[in-house]
């Protein structure tokens, strides 16, 4: 904290009679609030003009008062812990109460009426929709398994009650590549149980994999839109990008291209082509924002939703997150 | 009326001397206490806010970056006295060039100002100052400004205690693509073999060349590297015909000389242009790590921690490629002209609280495995 009359000076550089400030001036103001010099570099360099004893003359040892003073930091760092280990739990409960009370308000009914009620008061819906969703690879028997393959459904189901046309699941390793087929068909029988039969067509695809989309789906009455489900895993974020820079290096070695051909454009329009273009909005369904492996590239303007403390994937985030978006402006640098 | 003679009490209280010492040897004390436990080694900023707070609180907008100025200082101090090593800020963004000009040049002349104080200072600075880096697209800035960023950098660039690194004018995307393009062409550029004997076969070839053609410019040396380029022997013909059809301009000048040459050349050719390929480092050997080092923060620890203020939820191009992993990325509501140790605190104790966690977990499971392994 600095006094009112010296914060004026330094600012506009003009003492209150208006004197320009000149250095030894400004330095003599800044010089009550800096840290005492370190040990080694007071020792080597003596600096002798001002008069101030304690950054001049080389630290005097004062066992008895450094002891204190540490005992004393000890002190108030476990009081500091303690004191938040406690805030942290509450802070956990009061939002576990919070998160049912929002759950039962909302819930879906597994009607996509509802939904599409809920989210109709939006100024606008992302086109793009991308989740972080984590494996629990410890889960008994493969039940981790299960319980990500009943997460990606219930999202898609809500997805295309509200309206979005792609969306896409990251998950860091990638489990859910090896089982597309079996997870197309889970997502089926969701549609079919929140739809009936008008439900939307459904194509699910990850990056370098064929995308596939059975034949099987209705096309006669009215089709209510089509949902594009892109699933990817941590290989698609820097290790498409070292890819694509083998690849570049690889030309520039044969003189197919020079390294000064090389700009965001072309990097943005290889990368969106071969893995996906950028999501309008991120939901988080962990309780803090770490985007564990998500591509670095598409991520720019991604607009990121969490909510503290969450554990579990629940409808009353996502659609908290649609509100969020909805909510949000986007400047642009302006 | 009377809340705000409250205020104006309230004002005189805090900034009178005792309750000013009291909150100094107050924050010391927190400060203190912190660097007890885990601390982030690399803090990142963006310092978003600064013409809302202007508009909330009627002043002038370059008042609100003047004031962001110095909340800058005050985390600074914060980071530094807490045992930070590197903290890194997004001062300008290549898109802020879109705003008005007058807000634009404002701002370039408050960084000339401050970083020409800056220079002033030069033996504080190197007591307790860190070394400035400026991370970013030079080639967009005024060469004044250019000048003034120069020398702040060359004066600090002994420091080796802590590194501000100010990203001025800066994308992420940019910075990617940087990168990308210096480890191309890194790997552009074909190794010397190691000679067995002191000369070498190019010099004497050349020098050759050179008294027999003497007429002829600076072409045969270009020509020379773009015959090293080929893949083969067999392939030079593919690749003199690929390499006429792309758009470089400097390459099509010594492509119409190739080919009167190219008889004379190949005999001396013949041995390095069979081993070409391997005159050049294997692209394979690109890793994550290899992008890494060729960003601007190359050689910085791995960023611990990301706060942005003032409510927006978004990354907004900073850090991309260096916070998509474990880092701890932490919005909040206040705005940057506010920001202070108060607000700073909470985000600290949490990402402490949150590695103690973690290490104790990581414990934990360590000696459950080494339990196992004596079972077994």
């Amino acid at each position: 904290m600095v006094g009112l009359r010296e914060v004026s000076a330094f600012h506009h550089d003009v003492l209150p009679d208006g004197r320009p400030l000149t250095v030894q001036e400004r330095e003599d103001i800044l010089r009550p609030y800096l840290p005492r010099p370190p040990r080694t570099s007071s020792l080597a360099k003596a600096p002798a003009s001002t008069a101030r004893r304690t950054s001049t003359k080389p630290h005097r040892r004062k066992p008895m008062r450094d002891f204190l003073k540490n005992q004393l930091h000890v002190l108030v760092y476990t009081a500091i812990h303690t004191l938040f280990s406690i805030y942290v739990r509450l802070r956990r409960a009061c939002h576990a109460i919070i998160d049912r009370v929002f759950a039962i308000l909302y819930y879906h009914h597994r009607t996509p009426e509802l939904i599409k009620k809920d989210v109709k008061g939006l100024s606008r819906l992302p086109q793009h929709l991308s989740v972080i969703l984590d494996f629990n690879e410890d889960g008994h028997n493969g039940s981790g398994l299960e319980d990500l393959v009943n997460d990606v459904c219930e999202i898609a189901a809500w997805s295309a009650s509200a309206g979005i046309p792609i969306l896409s699941i990251y998950e860091r390793t990638g489990v859910l590549k090896n089982y597309i087929p079996q997870t197309h068909r889970s997502i089926f029988r969701t549609f079919q149980a929140y739809f009936g039969r008008h439900k939307p067509t459904l194509s699910l695809r990850a990056p370098h994999l064929p995308s596939f989309s059975p034949p099987s789906s209705p096309s006669a009455g009215s089709t209510p839109g089509h949902l594009s489900i892109l699933l990817l895993s941590a290989d698609d974020g820097r290790n498409t990008l070292v890819d694509l820079t083998k690849t570049l290096a690889e030309m520039s070695q044969r003189g197919k291209i020079s390294p000064a051909d090389i700009s965001p454009e072309l990097i943005d329009a290889e990368i969106s082509e071969s893995v996906m273009g950028e999501p309008d909005l991120l939901i988080l369904f962990g309780p803090d924002v770490e985007l564990k492996g998500y591509p670095p590239w598409q991520i720019r303007l991604t607009e990121i939703f969490h909510v503290q403390d969450n554990t579990s994937v629940g409808y009353q985030v996502f659609l908290r997150a649609l509100h969020r978006f909805a909510k949000a402006q986007m400047r642009l640098g302006r | 009326m009377s809340s705000a003679h409250l205020t104006q009490v309230r004002k005189w209280f805090f900034q009178s001397p005792p309750a000013e010492w009291a909150i100094q040897q107050l924050r010391e004390l927190l400060i203190g206490a912190l660097r007890l436990g885990p601390v982030p080694q690399h803090v990142a900023f963006v310092m978003d806010g600064n013409r809302r707070y202007a508009r909330n609180h009627q002043i002038e907008t370059v008042e609100g970056h003047n004031l962001g100025f110095e909340a800058l200082a005050r985390i600074l101090e914060v980071c530094y006295k807490s045992g930070v090593k590197v903290v890194t800020i997004y001062a300008f963004s290549i898109e802020n060039f879109k705003r008005s000009r007058y807000e634009v040049d404002a701002l370039m002349d408050m960084a000339k100002v401050k970083l020409s104080q800056l220079a002033q200072h030069g033996d504080l600075l190197d007591r307790y100052g860190a070394s400035i880096r400026i991370l970013g697209q030079r080639e967009l800035v005024k060469p004044d400004v250019l000048d003034a960023i120069d020398r702040a950098v060359a004066l600090t660039s002994g420091n080796d205690r802590a590194i501000l690194n100010v990203c001025f004018p800066y994308t992420s995307r940019d910075e990617i693509t940087t990168a990308i393009r210096g480890t191309v062409a890194d790997y552009s550029k074909p190794f010397k073999p190691a000679l067995k004997r002191p000369f070498s076969e190019t010099h004497i070839t050349r020098n050759i060349r050179s008294r027999q053609l003497s007429i002829v410019s600076e072409e045969p040396l270009p020509l020379r590297s773009t015959s090293d380029t080929a893949s083969s022997v067999d392939a030079d013909a593919d690749d003199s015909a690929s390499a006429s059809t792309t758009p470089n301009p400097s390459s099509s000048t010594s492509v119409t000389n190739k080919n009167p040459f190219e008889d004379n050349s190949n005999p001396p050719d013949f041995e390095p242009s069979k081993s070409a390929v391997s005159n050049y480092p294997d692209p394979e050997t690109i890793t994550s790590e290899t992008l890494s080092e060729h960003m601007f923060t190359a050689g910085t620890p791995p960023l611990d921690l990301l706060v942005r203020t003032s409510g927006v939820e978004r990354l907004s191009d900073f850090m991309l490629w260096q916070c998509h992993q474990d880092t701890s990325i932490v919005f909040l509501e206040c705005l940057w002209p506010e920001f202070d140790l108060w607000q700073f605190l909470p985000v600290l104790v949490e990402w402490q609280w949150q590695r103690k966690k973690a290490r104790e977990r990581e414990a934990i499971s360590v000696k459950a495995q080494k339990r196992g392994v004596k079972l077994q």
